[in-house]
């Protein structure tokens, strides 16, 4: 009998070490969004108790109108991981000059000439540097906190003086 | 074999002491910015637990994902530091900021067993306000205290849901407040010369609907008048006189006709014009943004 209660502890020992113990919880905000692990959909947030085998894994994380997540971990034996997501929303910006002959960038990457465009951009700040005749003669950093159109002036109009 | 139900009773009695217990926490604290008020945040919040705090032994946890088990990785240094600060946990909360992303790192030991029991990865963008909000809400989900208000807190600092987003006035509103009046849509859009464009438009073209209607009524009746005095009459000259009469009520009446017609056409379009141009001109979020003259010390605007 004792020869079996111990063959059943060796093997369940066995079990946790293969299937892995570490506790899992995912919540993100906004809720209800599909967590990906390893390319596989383990079901939506809040994902609470699950479990997870040490090792390297990755986390996709994507919703319509938010910034996808890509989320690297090392998960390490006998320890219960919590992982919490923000993601950040993705606003529709216009951006429109009445000046003549400016190129924008934005963020070091995007390049545009266009007197009105529409961007999608994440929430946050974002810098700003403009152009004319190949010279930088502006950079600012522009804070989207709502979908909204930003109206680029050279100089300050006379009423906002 | 006997022994196993000694053991269970042994295990849930040491559960049910250990639940017991009073949490007892030595907080190592680790931020790479000053966070004013964070350790009295925590004795506040949490008064059903007891606070220690030191923040001299973060080494000891800055290489923890380096070890081969993590979780066990300072049981001997985690049980000498229970039994010296006579705590049941060790907490490690290490707070950095790297450009605009904060990123909170949290790790509960137990100082029973020496072992890592609980880990918690923050890391969000754009969250420079909510650090010790965090930090409440990590030590409240350890604890198994987490109030309304660090939630509804964290949920005011982030940025809002594109399509939670509520706005005082909208175009939709200016819209349907031109399609009641022509130019309330824009008065409520702060458009008052194209208001007032508006509103005096449709008002003529309504006086106008409203003045060729009249005359075409009278026309018509007069009309009327002159066939019924024409049908009685036998006299020549009074013959004449109501035919010449009805001959040009008709005419007037044809002409009063088309002109009602087309001013209720026009006043028509142009109140569905002015609702869709109210709607085109609505309020919606804008930033004027100028030129900043020293392009080497970029403001923030916003």
């Amino acid at each position: 009998m004792l020869r079996n209660y111990k063959w059943f502890l060796g093997s369940l020992l066995l079990l946790v070490n293969l299937f892995g113990q570490v506790k899992l919880s995912v919540k993100t905000i906004p809720k209800k969004v599909n967590i990906m692990l390893d390319g596989i959909n383990i079901g939506k947030s809040p994902i609470i108790n699950d479990r997870i085998t040490p090792g390297i894994h990755k986390f996709e994380i994507a919703k319509s109108g938010f910034a996808p997540i890509t989320y690297d971990i090392l998960v390490n034996p006998s320890q219960a991981v919590h992982l919490d997501f923000f993601m950040n929303p993705i606003y529709q910006v216009k951006f429109k000059t009445q000046e003549k002959g400016l190129v924008f960038e934005l963020n070091g990457e995007h390049l545009w000439d266009d007197p009105f465009i529409r961007l999608d951009l994440e929430a946050g700040d974002h810098f700003l540097r403009v152009f004319k005749l190949n010279e930088i003669i502006d950079e600012q950093t522009i804070h989207v906190d709502e979908p909204k159109k930003f109206n680029y002036y050279l100089k300050k109009l006379i009423s906002e003086k | 074999m006997k022994k196993l139900p000694q053991y269970f009773l042994f295990l849930f009695l040491g559960s049910l002491y250990s639940a017991n217990l009073e949490s007892t926490f030595l907080v190592l604290n680790h931020f790479d910015k000053f966070l004013p008020n964070a350790d009295s945040s925590l004795i506040e919040n949490f008064s059903n637990s007891t606070f220690e705090f030191d923040s001299t032994f973060h080494i000891l946890f800055e290489d923890i994902d380096n070890h081969a088990n993590p979780a066990s990785s300072h049981m001997v240094t985690i049980k000498e530091l229970g039994e010296k600060y006579q705590v049941n946990y060790i907490l490690f909360n290490r707070i950095e900021h790297i450009d605009d992303r904060f990123i909170l790192n949290g790790l509960l030991f137990n100082t029973r067993s020496g072992g890592l029991i609980h880990r918690r990865k923050v890391d969000l963008k754009q969250y420079l306000n909510g650090q010790i909000n965090e930090l409440n809400m990590w030590v409240g989900n350890t604890v198994g205290q987490v109030e309304k208000k660090w939630e509804n807190n964290r949920k005011s600092i982030l940025f809002s849901n594109p399509e939670e987003i509520n706005y005082e006035k909208t175009p939709r509103g200016a819209a349907i407040r031109s399609l009641v009046a022509p130019g309330w849509g824009q008065l409520y859009s702060d458009k008052k010369v194209s208001a007032g464009v508006w509103a005096g438009t449709e008002s003529t073209l309504s006086l106008a609907v409203l003045i060729s209607f009249l005359n075409y009524d009278a026309a018509a009746k007069s009309y009327k008048s002159n066939l019924t005095l024409y049908n009685e009459t036998d006299d020549e000259k009074e013959v004449a006189k109501y035919r010449t009469n009805a001959e040009s009520d008709w005419d007037d009446h044809v002409r009063f006709s088309a002109l009602a017609i087309a001013f209720a056409g026009a006043t028509g379009t142009g109140w569905v014009a002015n609702s869709i141009h109210a709607w085109i001109v609505g309020p919606r979020p804008y930033k004027n943004l100028y030129q900043k003259w020293n392009p080497k010390s970029p403001n923030t605007t916003g």
